[in-house]
């Protein structure tokens, strides 16, 4: 009786329902209150001009950042550790072949052993620290194409998003920085993702928790993000909408606090939260980061951090100063400039990783600038569009006074012009280093001469540092007993306890910078090198690896 | 290892139900364009649309003068009332009665005479009576908006559309703690989810505020006499044909209504409620919606009460596994997803709670937050109970409205009415 199916025509005319009403058309009501502000909204995926300036920069910046990669900057420690745990992830040992000690969250490897997966897959022999950098182009890529991204959804211009994206992706900095296989790179790229998603044109809710959830995954990758989030919620707040602010600003640390709290839910499973006898913990972990012994003020010459701060501007003195410059000059106009508003999230970044670098102790890591380098590039280029519009723009209407166009622009191409003046020749001589050195040279052939020269791998044991394990392993030696991260032999009470005979149970050591620099406080390490003697030598001074076969060994 | 994938297969799927859930309920709030496009449009001249409002009042003569008075003050041009009231309700035929001869040419009353009473019969009979273009539907309780119908009006006018339902709310939040946890289920109900249903093409209707083009509804034969949630299958016959249904949400012109009276009403509501949604779900009209997309939403949103008891059962089950039981770490991590979820949901209620003493300009406590959050699992139960009683009536074949064949006009105070959620 009540069903429709025998009523005639008309209940068939339209199948289709249209979409509701569209508050924009005239006569609709406006959505609450408007933004005062311009939004020229950026559809990146659908403007040409853009994808097209964005595709050219992008194979740039890859073209510089790939040449050479192998051979500079020289092999650094941390990357070995992280890929050797990113290998042993895709091996199935766990989170790390030796114990796993909440040293740092563990995603950043997982996503490591994710890229070079496939790349392993075909040559496993190629897992090595030189080689996989290139796994790195894909998240420099990444991050190169959010930042251009961020940059023209915070409303800069082409061109200043441009020049973010080449300050970015071209300074001598980034490019030793982001070949290496650090954490950093990849929790920066999910930093990027997330601003990118919380200044979402649309102001989307699933957007801005999106914006949550990779804001999470990039303090998973590298827990030091967990300075930038404030930053990032400042971003929200201001490019969310009064009416649905409330929805979405929740909604994204919601997504943030479950993501991030599966770390502690993970550490919680395994029994391994709190701190107990006879094994490690995530309280432990953070208790030795946080304990760590300071190395002294920015502002101490004989410091540490002074050090480290040194040579960061050793590669570039323009993005980490001018970049610094940059952010005080947006947050300064705040009240007045358009852009610095604009800006106030990355511009707060910036200075948060600032004050935090520059307290009097603490510890400075050489990778910290790294989550600083795509603000410190948006900053400076931000910071060059307010000058520019300043130069072009301000004050065109005024009838008095009035400052004649060609003025303006003499004034804009000089300041372009002495910029790049200044500019170039540091960053030609800075990136031509890292175009053409060698310096992994001595790690190749000490690999080598390991793989070739000892005679039964599978049974020698043999002190190596990070950057050199995989390379071992790859020659046979077992992972863990035979090939040893040099420091575990002290540290790792598992390790240690298959050396009762302290280096009698050794049969070489592989002495390369890092080994000698950690040596005096490793007593078992430090043994190691007085009772041996160097049977290869490559390379000379201090860079130099020697190969060191252990006397009066007991094996 | 059989146990690790089927704790990990259930916790997906599980996951997946609750962020559809969790991604429909938020629909309003997507973006600042969706959340003004949910609003009426403010009229902008006098249109022609006449209304017929019906009025269903059953022993509810303490209420139904109210009504009628309030309803009069409307500011629409061209409107009548119908009060349908029953043959053996002499003290609510009096009071219609009088109204009429107050106001005889926008009051009229009409007798059903069905043995067997129920509202969709009492609709039913009105039908044919009816004079104006649209027809409209009332409880006897409900407090309207005098502006409401100029912005129906409008709304007709402007997007053509079939049927327009308005918003309907509960206010009193803070009676009880399920009170208030009614009261939000009906916020983002009306305030968002139903906004999606009618963008998606397919919409089970509300039991008032709702309008519906005479002719369109005259031709679907009116309501089915027999269905426990003849509003639900209006919405669902009319839109499963293609017919264009608007929904639009003010907070300033919803209908207001309360919540039962005490947990047991609540609970009886509840079970016809799921009992109507699973007849409409038997009787197959949504077959006919063109996409499968649609028949999969058509799927999903009758049997939602049944999910949702399932879901309340599982989920705390399946966290116990991750704890109690030796699995893989990987695999505990997956059965928390849906605990994640369900957390995020709790937030946006916490949230939604707020936006809602916001909206209607009530002062919310800390306590009412409190209430919210510690009265969740109960009212999990008390879904899951009543999910699981409609199941069983409707296996036993009984499909009588509750309450009307024990509590009639001799029951003094707060059991006197036909409906059990009705305010007294």
């Amino acid at each position: 009786m009540t069903s429709l199916a025998p009523t005639p025509a008309p209940v068939t005319t339209t199948t289709t329902i249209p979409v509701q009403r569209d508050h924009r058309r005239p006569g609709g009501r406006p959505s609450g209150r408007l933004p005062h502000e311009p939004r020229p909204v950026v559809r990146f995926r659908r403007s040409r001009p853009d994808l097209a300036l964005c595709a050219v920069l992008l194979t740039l910046i890859l073209t510089v950042q790939g040449w050479n990669i192998t051979r500079f900057p020289s092999l650094s420690d941390d990357e070995g550790t992280y890929l050797a745990q990113a290998w042993a992830v895709q091996q199935g040992h766990g989170l790390a072949h030796y114990t796993y000690w909440y040293d740092h969250p563990p995603l950043g490897w997982i996503q490591i052993a994710f890229l070079t997966w496939i790349p392993s897959l075909f040559s496993p022999d190629n897992m090595t620290v030189a080689t996989m950098r290139f796994a790195m182009l894909a998240v420099s890529a990444a991050s190169a194409v959010f930042l251009y991204v961020l940059a023209r959804r915070l409303f800069l211009p082409r061109w200043a998003s441009a020049l973010a994206m080449v300050l970015f992706g071209l300074s001598p900095l980034s490019v030793v920085l982001q070949r290496e296989i650090f954490l950093d790179n990849i929790a920066v790229m999910w930093m990027l993702l997330a601003f990118c998603l919380a200044a979402s044109p649309n102001r989307h809710l699933w957007h801005h928790f999106a914006a949550g959830i990779a804001g999470a995954a990039s303090v998973l990758s590298k827990e030091t993000m967990l300075l930038v989030l404030p930053a990032l919620l400042v971003t929200m707040w201001r490019h969310s909408h009064s009416d649905t602010r409330k929805y979405a600003v929740t909604g994204a640390v919601t997504a943030c606090v479950l993501i991030g709290l599966a770390y502690p839910l993970y550490a919680l499973l395994k029994n391994e939260l709190l701190p107990g006898p006879g094994h490690v913990s995530l309280v432990d972990g953070i208790t030795y980061q946080m304990s760590r012994p300071g190395s002294g003020s920015v502002f101490d010459t004989a410091s540490g951090s002074h050090g480290v701060f040194q040579s960061w501007l050793y590669y570039d003195r323009v993005l980490p100063l001018g970049g610094l410059a940059g952010a005080l000059l947006l947050l300064a106009t705040l009240r007045w400039s358009i852009t610095a508003r604009a800006l106030a999230g990355p511009a707060l970044v910036v200075a948060i990783l600032a004050v935090v670098a520059s307290r009097p102790s603490g510890y400075l890591p050489a990778m910290y600038v790294i989550q600083a380098l795509p603000f410190l590039a948006l900053v400076l280029a931000g910071g060059a569009a307010s000058i520019a519009h300043g130069v072009l723009r301000k004050g065109v209407d005024r009838e008095r006074f009035r400052i004649p166009m060609p003025a303006r622009w003499t004034v804009a191409v000089l300041l372009a012009v002495s910029a790049v003046a200044y500019v170039a020749p540091r960053w030609y001589d800075g990136n031509h280093d890292a175009l053409t050195v060698d310096a992994n040279r001595p790690y190749r052939q000490a690999a080598a001469w390991m793989k070739t020269q000892v005679a039964d791998p599978a049974n020698t044991r043999a002190l190596v540092d990070d950057a050199l394990w995989l390379d071992l392993v790859h020659a046979g030696y077992q992972p863990g007993d035979g090939a040893i991260w040099f420091y575990k032999a002290d540290l790792d009470p598992a390790v240690t306890k298959t050396m009762p005979h302290g280096y009698r149970d050794l049969d070489y050591v592989v002495a390369s910078p890092t080994v000698r620099r950690d040596a005096p406080d490793l007593p078992n390490v430090r043994a190691a090198l007085e009772h041996s003697t160097p049977v290869a030598t490559f390379g000379t001074g201090e860079d130099r690896i020697e190969i060191r076969k252990i006397t009066g060994g007991v094996r | 290892m059989f146990i690790s994938l089927f704790v990990a297969a259930v916790s997906l799927v599980l996951f997946w139900m609750a962020g559809f859930t969790l991604w429909w309920q938020m629909h309003a709030w997507r973006t600042p364009e969706t959340l003004a496009a949910t609003r009426f449009d403010a009229p902008t001249e006098a249109s022609g649309l006449s209304f017929s409002l019906l009025l269903p009042a059953r022993h509810e003569q303490l209420v139904l003068e109210h009504t009628i008075e309030r309803l009069l003050e409307s500011s629409h041009q061209d409107f009548e009332i119908i009060v349908i009231v029953g043959h053996d309700d002499p003290e609510t035929a009096e009071v219609a009665e009088r109204a009429a001869r107050r106001d005889p040419g926008r009051v009229r009353v009409v007798v059903d005479t069905h043995e067997k009473k129920n509202k969709p019969r009492a609709l039913n009979t009105a039908l044919p009576q009816c004079r104006g273009d649209v027809v409209g539907v009332f409880d006897a309780e409900d407090q309207v908006h005098p502006e409401l119908l100029a912005h129906v009006d409008h709304a007709f006018v402007s997007t053509g559309a079939d049927v327009v339902q308005g918003g309907v709310q509960l206010i009193n939040f803070h009676s009880s703690w399920y009170a208030l946890r009614n009261c939000l289920e009906y916020f983002f109900w009306f305030r968002s989810r139903l906004h999606l249903h009618a963008a998606k093409g397919f919409i089970p209707l509300g039991g008032n505020t709702v309008f519906v083009r005479t002719d369109v509804l005259r031709a679907a034969d009116g309501w089915d006499p027999d269905c426990l949630a003849e509003d639900c299958d209006l919405g669902v016959r009319l839109s499963s044909v293609g017919k264009k249904v608007v929904v639009a949400y003010d907070a300033d012109m919803v209908t207001r209504e309360e919540t039962p009276g005490t947990l047991v009403s609540l609970l009886k509501q509840r079970t016809r409620w799921n009992q109507g949604f699973l007849q409409v779900y038997r009787k197959k009209d949504w077959k006919q919606l063109p996409t499968w997309r649609q028949r999969l939403l058509a799927r999903y949103t009758l049997a939602t009460p049944f999910l949702q008891a399932f879901t309340g059962v599982v989920i705390p089950l399946n966290v116990a596994v991750a704890l109690f039981l030796d699995v893989p770490v990987g695999i505990a991590v997956i059965t928390f997803l849906p605990l994640i979820t369900a957390m995020v949901t709790f937030v946006f209620e916490i949230v939604g709670l707020h936006d809602f003493g916001t909206q209607y300009g009530l002062r919310v406590r800390l306590i009412h937050y409190l209430k919210l959050i510690v009265g969740g699992p109960f009212y999990q139960v008390l879904l899951a109970g009543a999910a699981i009683r409609a199941v069983w009536r409707e296996h036993q074949g009984r499909n009588e409205w509750e309450l009307t064949s024990h509590t009639g006009a001799h029951l003094p105070g707060a059991g006197n009415s036909i409906r059990e959620d009705v305010l007294q």
